[in-house]
């Protein structure tokens, strides 16, 4: 298993590398540049040209053949856009935002736990309700009960979330009061509240400061709802179909023919194995829900790495669309390694080499 | 379990450190205070609040007023100007104000050799540019700026520029402290630093998409500020930030959309605020490289095809008016009123004249973000399209990413296409060498009109303003002649407050000029 896991890890290096290499290339393949977002309407050809040689735009972007021919020197082959900026990654550097000169390591820092903690507070509102949803309806199959879950499930899928978000809002905020419209703290709490790790929930309850933590997850319900909607359908009708499936297993039958009551029956033999293919749903949703969250966050003001990046891919700013994919794509296929390892753990019929 | 939750609540409340908190909904984060270095709105009126131009504009107006500097006076033709600086004052860190501080931060943006420029690791100033032609020996309209004493300054200028008071009164032109730029390096204006000046209001903190907090310097020159700390909370959606201040989450919300008009008029809470008159202008333009838009009797034909009144009716909510041309009409220069009105029968004529009595087809661009100058680009464009094509002009409706949008604008690509401007600095430069200078000409236009460079060149020259008021509206009454350009309209944006708030005034240059100094909570 250790082994296993160790090959597996490794195995993650050539598909980051391949990352880099296909951000490099789509963020220079798409029309229109840095030079030009920041010049806006005034831009000359000639005020394009010298922006771009300042930002270092018009270096040889893979690899350096001018400057190897002309010294003969093989290193120079590697003076390039893609080599130094690799350089600079493998040592932690993730270069500066071309607008802002913020370290793009340190919006990283400061954006992602925001993205973070929504994206498990959405999935835990997904999985929370979902799997009980989905065992329930699994017991009532065909009833009407059943179908009005299964068909809540299906609209859940085609709310569009922005839609969604701006109800919410209307309903909750607005209208009745109860909830705030957005962000992650009121103004009155932001800044009595010192971050420690950027999970506010977790911050205010190691400060021991409940107002904060109060204030905090207010915030977190309606753009957790929001978010967590098109998971909890997915996972209501997963969790529902693979119970069915699980119900009609001879081991389900044998165990109530001892007589086991039926509560046991099904929490320890069915839902235990019903399980499996949801746990593969929850950890693949986490990925789309990282990335996902660039409408919720928007409509929530909600200061994450999801809005962050799509602003930089329309504002062309390299550094922080490269530094934004890279590590989400990192996350993914850490996510993804987990699921596979936690499966080992969860199915005993699966053994790792 | 309820009580304590309001237990807690009226704890949190008692435990705010003074309730004088001023929250600002903006429309994004910033992106760096340092000002000459940043060029959206949402930086600049922040960083505003904290460091300070030289010359200001009063509340509302256009009319420039002493900030940092008291007096100005130039010789006879405006290569040299003098300044007298307020004297007494001090950065937030300390630090002197004084001749050598506006002399350091002067050359720190023009000269790419000053220590402290940081151009090599991407500072760019491009506000800079857009004003002042480029850097020092690279376009540079300004030469130095020298310390005279301790309170004096000259500007030597490369050439004439006798609105200069003008450009610098842009509200990019805020003085940093030295002492704190030197400091803090290439760092200044990021978050983890801010930026240090000499304004009503110092930097406390920035939390990257969360906000910036500003709290209220005592010993500003013209008296402390009516609130003791602003909160600038990016909202990015109208929608939202509508809905934030009618939860009372936020006191000021910025430029919503123009329908909502009617939601905060009859929200007792809450009071629509709109400048006057904003410095602005949308308009339809051509690219002549596309025929048979390069004959001036089809762009007239276009002219007389659109009702403008109708389209500013609809989409406007009587915050926009009709634009007589391309100036907005608080700037000096206008010229003969714009002479096609809407008159589709005139329209046909004029194109079976030019040799198109079945119309012809053609590309309408529409630009794919909303601008105060064009609320609503998508159905105003499909507007201008059913009007065009009630006189036999097929304009195929055309977008794309805003970025590729600024590119592809001046290449040709456009045969006609929907674009606007927001002022800089308020002077009709500013709006007509932006849209027919001679680069505007050959990449914009696909247009050739020496009389209108002639008159252009010469206008940033002369110092007399009656003869610059001539050569502009010679420009104005040239194009209305050859119409490279519909001016459509100037617009105010929709901006408001909760009811107790006082003193937020509008102005004309747009939110990031707005100047919080005066502005109280009850």
């Amino acid at each position: 298993m250790t082994g296993y896991a160790i090959r597996r890890l490794l195995g993650l290096i050539p598909v980051l590398v391949g990352v880099t290499l296909i951000i490099f290339a789509i963020t220079r393949v798409i029309p229109g540049d840095p030079a030009i977002a920041m010049l806006g309407q005034r831009s000359s050809p000639a005020l394009r040209e010298r922006l771009r040689q300042d930002l270092g735009l018009e270096r040889p972007l893979w690899l350096n053949m001018a400057a190897a021919r002309e010294s003969g020197d093989f290193a120079d082959l590697f003076d390039s856009q893609y080599f130094d900026y690799m350089t600079d990654l493998v040592q932690g550097d993730l270069g500066r935002s071309i607008f802002s000169n913020i370290p793009v390591a340190t919006s990283l820092a400061a954006r992602f736990p925001a993205t973070v903690e929504l994206t498990i507070f959405a999935m835990l509102f997904a999985t929370a309700v979902g799997i009980p949803a989905g065992v329930w309806a699994a017991l009532r199959r065909g009833t009407a009960a059943d179908t009005a879950v299964v068909t809540l499930a299906l609209s859940g899928v085609s709310f569009p979330v922005f839609w969604l978000a701006i109800i919410l809002i209307y309903i909750f905020s607005v209208n009745l009061g109860w909830l705030p419209p957005g962000h992650r703290l009121s103004p009155i709490v932001q800044f009595s509240l010192e971050p420690i790790t950027g999970f506010y929930v977790l911050d205010s309850l190691l400060r021991w400061n409940l107002s904060a933590l109060w204030d905090a997850l207010k915030h977190l319900v309606l753009p957790a709802i929001a978010l967590g909607t098109i998971p909890l359908a997915i996972i209501v009708r997963m969790t529902r179909s693979s119970m069915l499936e699980v119900l009609g297993q001879d081991y389900v039958r044998t165990a109530r023919s001892k007589g086991l009551e039926e509560r046991r029956v099904v929490n320890k033999h069915a839902l235990r194995n019903a399980l499996l293919p949801v746990v593969t749903v929850i950890g693949l949703s986490f990925g789309t829900l990282l990335s996902g969250a660039i409408l919720t966050e928007t409509v929530f003001s909600w200061p994450g790495i999801g809005r962050w990046v799509f602003d930089a891919i329309s504002a062309r700013d390299y550094p922080i669309i490269q530094g934004g994919v890279i590590f989400i794509a990192t996350i993914f296929v850490v996510v993804n390694l987990v699921v596979d390892l936690a499966y080992g753990l969860i199915d005993p019929r699966i053994q790792y080499e | 379990m309820k009580r304590l939750l309001v237990a807690m609540l009226a704890l949190a409340l008692f435990g705010l450190v003074g309730a004088q908190t001023l929250v600002y909904g903006v429309s994004g984060p910033p992106s760096s205070l340092d000002s000459v270095d940043s060029q959206d709105g949402n930086s600049l009126v922040v960083s505003g609040q904290i460091t300070e131009t030289l010359i200001g504009f009063a509340p509302g107006s256009t009319e420039l007023i002493p900030r940092l500097a008291t007096e100005w006076s130039s010789n006879e033709d405006g290569s040299v100007w003098t300044f007298e600086l307020r004297e007494g004052v001090t950065f937030h860190d300390g630090t002197p104000f004084n001749a050598e501080a506006v002399a350091w931060n002067f050359s720190r943006w023009n000269d790419p050799e000053h220590p402290y420029s940081f151009r090599d690791q991407g500072k760019t100033y491009t506000p800079w540019t857009w004003v002042f032609g480029g850097p020092k020996g690279d376009g540079s309209i300004l030469d130095e700026v020298v310390a005279i004493d301790e309170n004096t300054v000259e500007f030597r200028m490369n050439q004439p520029s006798p609105f200069l008071p003008a450009q610098l009164a842009a509200i990019y032109f805020q003085i940093d402290s030295p002492t704190a730029v030197m400091e803090a390096g290439v760092d200044y204006g990021t978050p983890a630093v801010g930026s240090v000046g000499t304004g009503p209001f110092k930097f406390v903190e920035w939390r990257e998409g969360q906000g910036v907090v500003v709290e209220r310097n005592d010993d500003y020159w013209g008296g402390p500020a009516k609130v003791e700390r602003v909160f600038f909370r990016p909202i990015t959606e109208p929608t939202a930030r509508l809905a934030e201040l009618q939860a009372g989450t936020i006191d000021i919300a910025v430029l919503l959309a123009a329908d909502d008009l009617q939601a905060v008029e009859s929200n007792p809470d809450l009071e629509a605020v709109t400048a006057e008159a904003e410095l602005n202008v949308g308009y339809l333009a051509f690219h002549q490289a596309n025929e048979p838009l390069d004959d001036p009797l089809v762009r007239q034909a276009i002219a007389h095809a659109i009702d403008r009144q109708a389209i500013v009716d609809a989409f406007y909510q009587g915050l926009g008016v009709v634009a007589e041309d391309h100036l907005p009409p608080t700037l000096f220069g206008h010229g003969e009123p714009w002479p096609y009105d809407y008159d589709p029968e005139r329209a046909r004529e004029l194109l079976a004249e030019a040799g198109y009595p079945d119309g012809f087809s053609t590309q309408l661009w529409y630009m794919p973000v909303s601008r105060p100058y064009y609320p609503a680009p998508q159905p105003i464009a499909e507007t201008m399209a059913s009007y065009l094509a009630d006189v036999g002009i097929d304009a195929q409706l055309m977008t794309e990413d805003w970025t590729t949008y600024l590119a592809d604008y001046s290449t040709g690509k456009f045969p006609m296409y929907m674009l606007g401007w927001n002022a800089d600095y308020a002077d009709p430069d500013n709006f007509l060498m932006t849209f027919f200078g001679p680069d505007a000409q050959e990449n914009q236009l696909g247009w050739d009109s020496p009389e209108v460079t002639e008159a252009l060149t010469t206008a940033r020259q002369v110092a007399d303003p009656d003869r610059r008021a001539e050569l502009y509206s010679q420009v104005v009454n040239t194009v209305a002649e050859e119409v490279p350009s519909i001016p459509m309209a100037h617009n105010r944006s929709l901006n408001a407050v909760r009811s107790n708030i006082e003193g937020f005034v509008m102005s004309p240059l747009g939110y990031s000029s707005v100047s919080l100094h005066e502005v109280s909570k009850e």
